[in-house]
């Protein structure tokens, strides 16, 4: 019944995956670039969800559905549990993944590396990297987005890389 | 809450209330009837006391007051079980009256859910006190039965004493009194009733001293009635509104009863109820009372009274209870239940029924129990406590009557609706409703309206059932419908429809919709049936037969209405918007339908250099004329009247079954100018309503626009593509609103393209903002404007490659006004090539044949006005009337492949007074043209003669089938002349090239300028005249082909214009050749050869340069005689040198001793074979032979690798020179020659470079700019003379 | 014998639904699935009643009709099953398995990335894996 696949086939289809709209076909319209990759994630989510909650009983509250995020669904995706989760208890909850697989293996642009560390270019490479960086996190909101709404968890997600390589989700849920 | 309050309490208080018999003589009714009034009618208004505040005492000592009470009066033919069929019949009618009244609504939308309150028909409440009223006076329970007895003699009886004995005589009473299931000793009155119209009443008052003293002086009372004489009294209508019959609703109802009248029954029956009825109950409660505790209360009386039942425990059971008579104790305490039930002592009621219910039980007296069980219920629920009991206590009876079988349904029935009852009160609606679906029977009519009660606990439950509510409506229908209800069954389905409208489950909705349609049509209202039908159309879900079943039954119903049905939504067929594709022709004009679906940038980019100022295609003319029309038309369509506007639109069948379409036309509406303003704020869906307006004049507009109308049949899921036209016929603006249709010739169906198109621009969101979707459908019509049609005769669909023909293109304009200033351009000259008017009647291929008399005839090119690759017709052309113009046009299949051709006709209106100026005819024709001879040149310097060259030509027959003669082979341009190195017949044997058939032959190409100058090479190289090869066999006697004369030459330009582009070839000295060939006569059957046609093959560019553009030759003497006895043997050579190339090349000669020459020659063999090969196989090889054989041992002596190298260069071993662009120098050589044998000196090398003054034009050539080559051999024999 | 097995969006909307009965009352199991989306909501806002445990996707017997059990299952993506049976005794055990081998296929089923969330499933191996089911329904009570 469960399948596995290759993380690296996966990494890399990640990887091609943006690229192919970041450059390809939504080259300079950043935001529908990542619209469109964070609604592949969403679907991905969506139909993950479906496969995840099959043999437990149904959650009673958003809680449950979100610690079900946390600890199943979460391990079957990334092969470990969230590390943190937060919530201020209006609807709000931050996951904090310490090492973010999709993150890992990520490197920045050497071109921008190899420069001389001025501080413009440094910043600029910062950003730039930052950058890179959000476009791949577009599809895992999109995923916890998917599941939490086939939950019957209507929310907006967003990614937050400040303190790399932990990445936290932050999950607003629609009241 | 106070129970009576609730319905349940309120019903409970009117039915179960004591039961007056009233016994009265004929003369009674008749004095009554005057008033339209039975005796009881006219008593039963005054039988209700609200506040009647009469003291009771019943079992314990304080009394309480009661305050609501009623009396119901029975004649005593009433008094007993209703027979099943009359009640039934009785219920039947009041549904079926129900069913009459909400007729009204039957035609109004349903209400939405939500508004429960007013769905909730009214009728029920009506419907279920008749359905109780059924089961009444039954012998197993006490309440029914009469409590008193009233005996009315009229005055007008004769002897009423006697008359009030033979009433109350016994075979006359009811059953319950005679089988002894009630008491018959009861209590009786005695009412002289006297009408004041007969007679003053003394008589009536000595009638009443005299009953006083027969009956007793408080048992007897007299009643005046009709005292108004006449009898225009005015009562107000509640009074007697029960009994208001719908006969005759406006009889007005005790007319004679004035109001002492009134007063008098009032104080009858307040006396009756308060000082006899009532005070007779209690006591007899009481001594029953006393009496149950004597003999049933206590220890002792318990056992024995178990002991006792155990006694009669073999007793068969009858659940009809005969065995208890009145005066069994059973029966009694029932009675006592009763009597305390309806003076609401509950208590005392609930306490002896717990009494005796054990008893029954025990008994196995199934129904009495079950009676005793739902008058606990009753009780536990008047007394407002433990509803659980209350509950347990109603289902227990429920259950029980309906284990007793048939006998017991009618009271499960009652108790069930008490039940019910019960549950509503306490907002418990669910279980209500299953209640009522327990109540429901086979018998279908009776559990339809339960059902129809279920649905609405449904609705009403929370939270809400919706898909209960539905259900049970559905099934209530049905029910509804198999006893022809037909319109109660329409209202459930409808209130039906508003759960199951807008959801997914389309086999419901179907089934509902499609039934309700069904039964609407039963009673005729089509219209009703009509719509609802139209909702399962479209269904594509069902299977074949259903989907045959739902059209067969809609077009029944138009056929049945008779008239043809306008629908607004029909959904058969469905209509495809987005295929929705509108051809118009304002300035653009198209040759073919299927011009107009090229792509319009294609148009524009071969029109613009012929149409003034191109800046926006459609409106550019409307600047010109701007001041003509409004500004706003701009942005709308043109078209010109009398030219069809064609849309081609999809209609897609959704069904399984195939459907017939008919008079498929389009809804178009054309307005003067002047009104514009007023149609252009039409919004679709005003259009829509007065829609029928709009087709009403539909024949009015017959004389404005023609409409094209198209029959056809979708087969199961079938789509079609078809195509409407509108055709205007004066100017104004029209728009096109819709589309109507006819389905299977009854139904004719709209589609507003306008609203659709505009929801689908909303649909997908990114559209041009600028131009609204409607507009596409807006045209300004403006007047009829001459229109030329064109095409092109004789074209061939297929062609082989570098087929010639000649071809007419015929211009027709069919309006009396003409057109002037044509112009014409082509897409592909290099394909189609315009001739002149003079050769219209040329016949190829005689026209190309060389005249003997040429050269300076033949007209150049530049007599025709072609400005960058437009055309321009003559002035003087004018086209009108029905006059064509025919003009030549020259097909040259160039390449092969599949080719469009792209042809604009330009033309101006004959008056500038027209709207438009300009009109342009579209064409467009395909041409696939297939290989024929695929002939390519090779050419290679010849090394002995400078500007000498050999051609090598390579042709193959890529053919399947045709086979070609070769007919003559042409150099283009006066510098270069081709001649033959073989006879004919040498090369083509065969005279032709069979399919398939490959060869290659040489010519000799010489070169007839001197260092030649560029320019005026340049100058001639367009018009000169070639030289020609004949290659048709000698027998052959057809002329040669004149390849200067116009269309060759033509097509050659473009050849080269073409081919120049393919291979950038920038050196100047190449040559072009012109292959002409002619398909094989068919000498099988000459008969079918059609018109000698013509191929020519152009090869241009043909570069004679070698790869380096140096070459040379060594002159000199071949062989010579020498004394070497004397000294060694100096020749003198001389190299000429040639720079072909177009810079200034230096030149370096480099010689070198080496031994064995014939290393060399190999060498020199392998390096020159690279473009020489062709050459060496010739001439100078053969000499060789010669020469080696006989000379063979010499040849092997200086083969001899020890002998020292048999000659040296003497003189300059290294030389460099300048050479100029395209002239030859000469450097003299020397060698010295030791002994005598043949030699090659070979072993020298050129090394070239050349020094370019403009370098731009030779980047990225791929020619070289410097190079080394080995020399050629040149083989000298010195002999020894002796 | 199943009669009918349907599979209801979140929004009550039918996503499949298939009678295995010879007789076309195709309608009334319309009906009656239509029906017990009352009663599963029933079950749903009042737990107490509904299944045997808290919150457990099986929502056991919904309302037996006159000659139908039928049986529900809610999953956590709030999709309903129902099931329709005409056979008086069912084991439990049995419909509890039905139910988990329907849900796999369900979500095999959605998981095709061509089928649309909240559309009719029309795969065919879909259908194929539940008649399967159906006609193994019942034969084995193991897991």
């Amino acid at each position: 019944m469960a399948r596995e696949v290759s993380e690296s086939c996966i990494d890399s289809l990640l990887t091609e995956m943006v690229s192919s709209y970041c450059n390809r076909f939504d080259a300079n319209k950043p935001e529908l670039a990542g619209r469109r990759i964070e609604a592949i994630g969403y679907q991905v989510g969506h139909q993950l969800a479906e496969r995840y909650t099959m043999e437990r009983p149904r959650f009673s509250d958003h809680l449950e559905a979100i610690k079900f995020i946390c600890k199943d669904f979460w391990s079957e995706v990334f092969k470990k549990q969230i590390d943190n989760l937060k919530t201020n208890h209006r609807g709000t909850f931050v996951l904090q993944d310490n090492k973010f697989r999709w993150l890992a293996r990520m490197s920045v642009d050497p071109s921008i590396e190899n420069v001389d560390l001025s501080q413009d270019t440094s910043a600029l490479a910062e950003n730039k990297a930052t950058q890179a960086m959000g476009m791949h996190l577009y599809f895992p909101c999109g995923i916890i987005r998917g599941a939490l709404s086939n939950l019957g968890i209507p929310c907006a997600v967003s990614a937050d890389i400040s303190n790399l390589p932990a990445c936290s989700f932050v999950v607003r849920i629609k009241a | 809450m106070d129970p009576g309050t609730t319905p349940l309490g309120k019903m409970l208080l009117e039915e179960i209330t004591p039961v007056v018999m009233v016994l009265r003589t004929p003369l009674v009714e008749e004095a009554c009837l005057k008033n339209d009034l039975s005796f009881i009618q006219m008593l039963s208004p005054f039988c209700t006391f609200s506040n009647i505040d009469v003291p009771v005492r019943t079992s314990s000592d304080q009394p309480y007051r009661l305050q609501k009470f009623k009396l119901r009066l029975f004649y005593e033919s009433d008094i007993r079980q209703p027979n099943l069929e009359v009640a039934k019949e009785r219920l039947k009618q009041v549904i079926t009256q129900a069913g009459e009244k909400d007729n009204s609504e039957l035609c109004s939308d349903p209400p939405p859910i939500g508004s429960e309150s007013e769905i909730l028909p009214s009728w029920f409440e009506f419907f279920n006190k008749e359905l109780v009223r059924t089961v009444s006076f039954s012998d197993h329970e006490a309440f029914d039965h009469p409590v008193a007895c009233l005996l009315v003699v009229s005055s007008k009886d004769e002897q009423p004493i006697n008359r009030f004995v033979d009433l109350f005589n016994t075979n006359k009473l009811p059953s319950l009194l005679n089988d002894g299931a009630m008491d018959p000793k009861i209590l009786k009155h005695y009412l002289l009733v006297h009408d004041n119209q007969d007679r003053s009443s003394e008589k009536a008052t000595k009638l009443l001293t005299e009953m006083k003293n027969t009956f007793g002086t408080n048992d007897c009372h007299m009643l005046c009635i009709n005292s108004s004489q006449d009898g225009q009294i005015e009562h107000q209508d509640s009074l007697w509104a029960p009994c208001k019959s719908v006969a005759s609703p406006n009889q007005h109802l005790g007319c004679l009863l004035n109001i002492d009248d009134l007063n008098e029954i009032k104080d009858l029956m307040q006396e009756l109820s308060s000082k006899h009825i009532i005070p007779y109950m209690e006591q007899k409660v009481r001594a029953l009372n006393q009496q149950v505790s004597a003999t049933r209360k206590g220890f002792r009386n318990q056992i024995k009274n178990l002991w006792w039942r155990k006694g009669k425990e073999d007793t068969p059971d009858s659940p009809s209870g005969l065995m208890y008579t009145f005066s069994s104790i059973e029966s009694q305490i029932r009675v006592l239940g009763d009597y305390a039930f309806m003076l609401r002592d509950y208590e005392l009621a609930l306490s002896n029924y717990r009494l005796i219910s054990t008893d029954y039980k025990l008994d196995k007296a199934w129904k009495r129990y079950a009676g005793v069980q739902e008058m606990m219920g009753l009780a536990y629920f008047m007394l407002d406590q433990s509803r659980k009991e209350a509950e347990y206590c109603m289902e227990n009876a429920f259950n029980t009557y309906l284990k007793i079988g048939s006998s017991g349904q009618q009271n499960a029935t009652r108790c069930g609706l008490w039940w019910i009852e019960m549950l509503k009160t306490r907002d418990q609606y669910k279980e209500a409703a299953t209640v009522y679906f327990r109540i429901c029977s086979e018998e279908s009519l009776h559990s339809a309206v339960m059902l129809e009660q279920a649905s609405y606990c449904y609705l009403l439950s929370q939270p809400r059932m919706l898909h209960k509510y539905g259900f049970h409506l559905v099934l209530s229908g049905d029910r509804y419908k198999k006893c022809d209800q037909i319109k109660h069954a329409i209202r459930t389905y409808r209130s039906a429809i508003s759960v199951y409208k807008g959801t997914t489950w389309s086999y419901i909705k179907d089934h509902v919709y499609f039934h309700i349609g069904q039964w609407y049509a039963f009673l005729g209202m089509y219209d009703v049936a009509f719509t609802h039908l139209l909702e399962v159309l479209t269904c594509s879900h069902q299977s074949k037969t259903t989907q045959e079943l739902f059209l067969r039954e809609f077009l029944q119903i138009v056929q049945r209405t008779g008239k043809t049905f306008e629908a607004l939504k029909l959904q058969l067929p469905v209509i495809n918007i987005s295929s929705l594709k509108v051809v118009f022709e304002d300035h653009r004009t198209y040759a073919s339908p299927a011009v107009a679906s090229v792509r319009e940038s294609l148009w524009r980019s071969l029109e613009e250099d012929m149409i003034p100022s191109l800046s926006t295609a459609r409106t550019n003319w409307l600047e010109l004329q701007s001041k003509l029309l409004p500004k706003k038309y701009k942005e709308s369509n043109i078209c010109v009247a009398g030219e069809a506007i064609k849309v081609d639109i999809e209609f897609e069948n959704p069904l399984k079954i195939p459907i017939s379409i008919s008079s498929v036309s389009l809804i178009c509406e054309l307005s003067e100018l002047d009104e514009m303003t007023s149609d252009t704020s039409h919004s679709a869906t005003e259009l829509w309503n007065d829609e029928h307006k709009l087709l009403g004049d539909m024949s009015s507009d017959a004389s404005l626009f023609t409409l094209s109308e198209v029959d056809f049949t979708l087969g199961g899921d079938e789509t079609k593509l078809v195509q409407l036209t509108v055709t205007p016929k004066v100017e104004g603006s029209l728009r096109i609103v819709g589309i109507r249709w006819k389905l299977s010739g009854s139904v004719v169906g709209y589609y507003s393209l306008e609203s659709n198109l505009g929801k689908r621009k909303t649909a997908k969101g990114r559209r041009k903002p600028k131009h609204s979707p409607g507009n596409d459908l807006k045209f300004v019509v403006i007047k009829s404007l001459p229109k030329l049609e064109g095409f092109i005769h004789s074209l061939p669909e297929k062609a082989y490659a570098g087929d010639l023909r000649h071809l007419v293109l015929e211009l027709r304009n069919q309006s009396e006004f003409s057109v002037k200033n044509l112009k014409m351009k082509i897409s592909h000259p290099r394909f189609l090539n315009i001739g002149d008017h003079e050769d219209l009647n040329l016949e190829i291929p005689d026209c190309l044949e060389k005249k003997t008399n040429v050269e300076q005839t033949d007209v150049p090119a530049d007599s025709k006005k072609v400005s960058h690759g437009v055309f321009l017709f003559p002035e003087d052309i004018s086209i009108e009337g029905e006059r064509p113009l025919l003009w030549p046009l020259w097909l040259r299949a160039a390449v092969p492949g599949t080719i469009s051709l792209y042809i604009v006709i330009y033309y101006e209106m004959g008056d500038a007074s027209s709207v438009m100026r300009y009109r342009t005819l579209r064409m467009h024709y395909n041409l696939q043209v297939l290989p024929s001879l695929d002939v390519s040149f090779t050419i290679s310097p010849c090394p002995s003669k400078l500007q000498e060259f050999l051609v090598r030509m390579d042709v193959v027959n890529k053919t399947s089938s045709e086979s070609f003669q070769v007919n003559q082979l042409s150099s283009v341009g006066w510098q270069w002349e081709i001649s033959l190195l073989q006879a004919v017949d040498a090369i083509f044997p065969s005279q032709s090239l069979i399919a398939g058939q490959a060869l290659s032959c040489f010519f000799m190409l010489k070169s007839l300028r001197k260092s030649s100058r560029t320019e005026e090479k340049i100058s001639s190289l367009s018009r000169s005249p070639g030289s020609d090869v004949r290659l048709a066999p000698e027998g052959n006697k057809d002329a040669l082909f004149d390849i200067c004369c116009s269309p060759l030459a033509d097509f050659h330009d473009c050849e080269r214009l073409q081919q120049h582009e393919l291979s950038n070839q920038e050196d100047t000295n190449t040559v072009d050749f012109i292959l002409i060939s002619r398909p094989l006569k068919s000498d099988i059957n000459p008969g079918t050869s059609d018109a000698p046609r013509l191929f020519s093959h152009h090869a241009c560019h043909c570069s004679t340069a070698s790869a380096s553009p140096i070459s040379w030759v060594v002159a000199g003497p071949r062989t010579k005689c020498h004394d070497f006895s004397v000294s060694f043997c100096e020749i003198n050579l001389r190299m000429i040198i040639y720079n072909a190339s177009d810079a200034v090349a230096s030149v370096g000669i480099n010689t070198h001793d080496s031994p064995g020459g014939n290393v060399q020659l190999s060498d020199g063999n392998t390096v020159a074979s690279g473009n020489q090969a062709g050459w060496h196989s010739l001439s100078p090889v053969d000499d060789i032979k010669i020469n080696s054989d006989v000379l063979g041992s010499n040849v092997g002596k200086s083969q001899s690798p020890e002998s020292v190298s048999p000659f040296i260069w003497s003189g300059t071993s290294s030389t460099r020179v300048q050479l100029e662009p395209m002239s030859s120098t000469e450097i003299p050589l020397q060698i010295c020659v030791f002994s005598p044998g043949t030699y090659d000196l070979s072993n020298y090398v050129l090394n070239w470079n050349l020094l370019h003054v403009n370098n731009e034009e030779n980047v990225g050539k791929t020619k070289q700019t410097s190079g080394t080559s080995p020399g050629y051999p040149y083989y000298l024999t010195v002999l020894p003379s002796d | 014998m199943i009669a009918c097995v349907a599979v209801i969006g979140h929004q009550n909307n039918p996503l499949y639904i298939q009678s295995f009965t010879e007789a076309d009352d195709a309608l009334k199991l319309h009906h009656i699935v239509h029906c017990s989306l009352d009663v599963v909501e029933e079950r749903v806002n009042n737990p107490k009643k509904s299944g045997p445990t808290l919150n457990e996707t099986f929502l056991g017997l919904l309302y037996p009709t006159e000659n139908y059990k039928v049986y529900g299952y809610l999953t956590n993506t709030k999709v309903k099953f129902i099931l329709v049976t005409t056979d008086l005794d069912v084991r439990d055990a049995d419909v509890r398995n039905f139910f988990r081998r329907f849900h796999a296929a369900y979500v095999d089923a959605v998981s095709n990335p061509f089928h649309v969330p909240g559309k009719k499933i029309t795969s065919k191996t879909f259908a194929e894996r539940v008649s399967n089911i159906v006609k193994s329904f019942g034969l084995s009570s193991a897991g």
